[in-house]
């Protein structure tokens, strides 16, 4: 009896298999390596997290209630209403030049909510400033929160508005708007003019989700979903396509002078931080960085390179300075509480349940400053830049069912102009990067069902 | 000659059969090897401060299309799933079978009352972000934007968040299952003003 055997010619590829199969199951092993180390820890984590909302401008005579939210929860306990006893301390100066002043945090707790809270003695809060930083502490534990996370070197700051020039918006009407004058629109689709929707067929919309105009009135857009920027020179025809090695999700930008650009994404591996990305003109890798926390909203050129507005600490973080990548230990020890501007100068906001507050502070202090208030709830602070000797905000009003940007062109006096544009956000783009100023224009980033667009507004003679 | 490419194609074929077949397994197995089907715990003490820590204990989890099963281990076991197809089987909830955990509701439409799932209980609930915009089911109601607090959500037709902080610039802090390449976790958003957006509210938590 013949006992069956492979034949030269048929042996080679079943030794192939044979081969392959064990060259691709070491492959995968090795490749899907987290896969195989990602088998799930039941174990329960201990939660530890503080929110701040800091009061970085106020007006004269009004009382500050510093105030923290606690979310703490031991190792291994399931029940997440069981918590953990905390505590802390706020220490607070009126400047650089004081000692520090502890005042012990109190416990209460605000819609079930633990709140750790202090009042910031009268004589602090009628200087001009002072600045405070808490360190939260879980009792029985080595567990320590810096908020800010910069501590004793970057501490939270709150001004005083001895003078703000007051504006008072009444009651927004809705549906007298300004729609702007489209310069640039590329339809959704994946041509190559066109700007890609990320996956998802029946996820809310997300594309194109950040620009920024240069000098000479290039647009820049964002096409993340494609990996790339496409660039409308006022001369070109069409978009030129700079491909870009991005992670393909929801990111801001914001260009430099020479014509790199910086990509702050939002989504990070797991145990790191999102990047911050530059990239030069061409869209070859310069370098990245991670930021120092978790949650990051903004990128914007600063005086020295890009900054970047860090959660849960509210501050503006440079991440690179003339060059040099900034490591996230010293962003934390480097956050501002206003946006730096390339003239030096910075930005600070607030929105209050009331009001907004908005100053422009030099090295000598508060040189301008404004309140708005309104008789329509206003959302969040899309822009606050210095235009010329004047100042521009764009903020969003708000109702249960209408939604516009009010843009206030402003100076000491008061409104200097004033109109609103459509939302026009079909697609989500990052949350503050729809508006951007350049050479006395204002430009705005919109979506509608065939694309997305850019829309210019001459602000006249500043 | 003949021998080497016949190896060298076998060799190909099989990496990419033994590859394919690795995969597709590894996208299906988080939910059948980790999650249950354990019944909820009736609880009558419930607070914000309780919710946002079965939001957090879900952060840095992955997202699953249709699912609600995550292991607190901060990463997304099954990443770069197909999207939107329940029967992957991966880590983390979608937007509002994450929004119905942390909320603790009841399977019933009906039932207001709390119940506290398991986080390796596979359980979407009966809410679609539609149903919750809608303020259907007893324990939910639709609240003035403009009046909500932490842990009170923002929920269109295709997304639902919660909100978990304000910051100074108006925006506010979201902690949400976004999407199978976002996973869950805290971002900022401008979903309070847009009109796509409305407020919605849990009710009957403990003071």
């Amino acid at each position: 009896m013949r006992t069956p055997s492979l034949d030269r010619r048929h042996a080679a590829p079943v030794m192939g298999v044979v081969a392959g199969c064990a060259v691709a199951s070491l492959l995968v092993a090795a490749i899907g390596g987290t896969a195989v180390a990602q088998r799930p820890d039941p174990r329960v984590r201990a939660v530890f997290e503080v929110t701040h909302l800091p009061p970085l401008l106020r007006l004269p005579g009004e009382r500050v209630h510093l105030s923290y939210d606690v979310h703490c929860t031991r190792e291994g306990v399931e029940f997440p209403e069981s918590g953990c006893d905390v505590a802390g301390t706020v220490y607070v100066r009126i400047g650089p030049r004081d000692a520090f002043r502890p005042l012990r945090l109190e416990l209460t707790s605000v819609d079930g909510v633990p709140r750790l809270t202090a009042s910031v003695p009268t004589d602090l809060t009628a200087a001009r400033g002072f600045e405070y930083y808490a360190e939260i502490e879980a009792a029985g534990t080595t567990d320590r929160i810096l908020v800010p996370a910069g501590g004793v070197d970057a501490p939270h700051k709150s001004l005083l508005l001895p003078n703000p020039t007051e504006v008072s918006l009444g009651v927004h009407a809705f549906g007298f708007v300004t729609p702007g004058a489209r310069i640039v629109s590329a339809p959704w689709g994946d041509g190559s003019a066109s700007v890609g929707l990320e996956s998802g067929k029946n996820l809310s919309a997300i594309g194109a989700s950040a620009f920024d105009v240069s000098a000479d009135g290039t647009v820049s857009l964002l096409d993340e979903a494609h990996r790339r920027v496409l660039r409308w020179q006022s001369s070109a025809a069409g978009p030129m396509r700079v491909p870009l090695s991005i992670d393909g999700r929801m990111a801001d930008m914001s260009l430099d002078v020479d014509g790199s650009f910086y990509v702050l994404e939002s989504v990070a591996r797991p145990g790191q931080t999102p990047l911050v990305r530059h990239f030069d003109s061409t869209g070859r890798d310069l370098d990245a960085v991670e930021t120092a926390e978790g949650g990051s909203s903004q990128v914007r050129m600063g005086p020295k390179g890009p900054v970047v507005l860090q959660h849960p600490s509210h501050q503006w973080m440079p991440v690179a300075d003339r060059g040099a990548l900034v490591s996230p230990r010293d962003q934390k020890r480097n956050g501002r509480i206003g946006r730096p501007l390339r003239s030096g100068a910075e930005v600070v906001v607030l929105r209050r349940r009331q009001d907004i507050l908005s100053a422009l502070v030099s090295s000598r202090g508060v040189e301008r400053s404004w309140r708005v208030t309104s008789g329509t709830p206003l959302a969040e602070i899309q822009l606050a830049e210095p235009i010329g000797p004047r100042f521009l905000i764009v903020v969003r009003a708000y109702s249960d069912s209408a939604s516009e940007f009010v843009v206030l062109v402003l100076d000491r006096n008061g409104v200097v102009r004033t109109f609103s544009t459509p939302t026009d956000e079909w697609a989500e783009a990052t949350p503050l990067g729809r508006f951007r100023i350049a050479a006395n224009r204002l430009f705005r980033l919109g979506s509608d069902g065939r694309g997305a667009f850019v829309a210019a507004y001459d602000l006249g003679k500043s | 000659m003949i021998s080497t490419r016949a190896f060298v194609t076998g060799l190909v074929v099989a990496i990419s059969l033994v590859a394919a077949s690795s995969a597709a397994a590894y996208h299906t197995r988080f939910v059948a090897d980790n999650c249950n089907n354990a019944a909820p715990t009736p609880t009558s003490y419930i607070t914000r401060d309780g919710s946002a820590t079965v939001a957090l204990r879900a952060r840095y989890e992955g997202y699953q299309w249709a699912g609600g099963c995550w292991n607190d281990n901060d990463r997304d076991d099954s990443p770069n799933d197909p999207h939107e197809d329940a029967a992957t089987g991966g880590a983390g909830g979608d937007c509002s079978g994450f929004t119905f955990k942390v909320w603790r509701e009841s399977l019933s439409t009906s039932d207001a009352g709390f119940q506290q799932w398991g986080m390796l209980r596979n359980v979407h609930g009966p809410y679609t972000s539609a149903a919750f915009k809608a303020g259907t089911g007893a324990p939910n109601t639709t609240v003035s934007k403009a009046a909500l607090i932490k842990m009170d959500a923002l929920a269109s037709d295709g997304h639902i968040g919660l909100i978990y902080a304000t910051n100074p610039d108006g925006t506010d802090q979201i902690i949400e299952a976004k999407g199978e390449d976002y996973g869950t976790n805290i971002w900022t958003r401008t979903y309070r003003g847009s009109s796509s957006y409305t407020g919605v509210r849990r009710t009957g938590w403990s003071s």
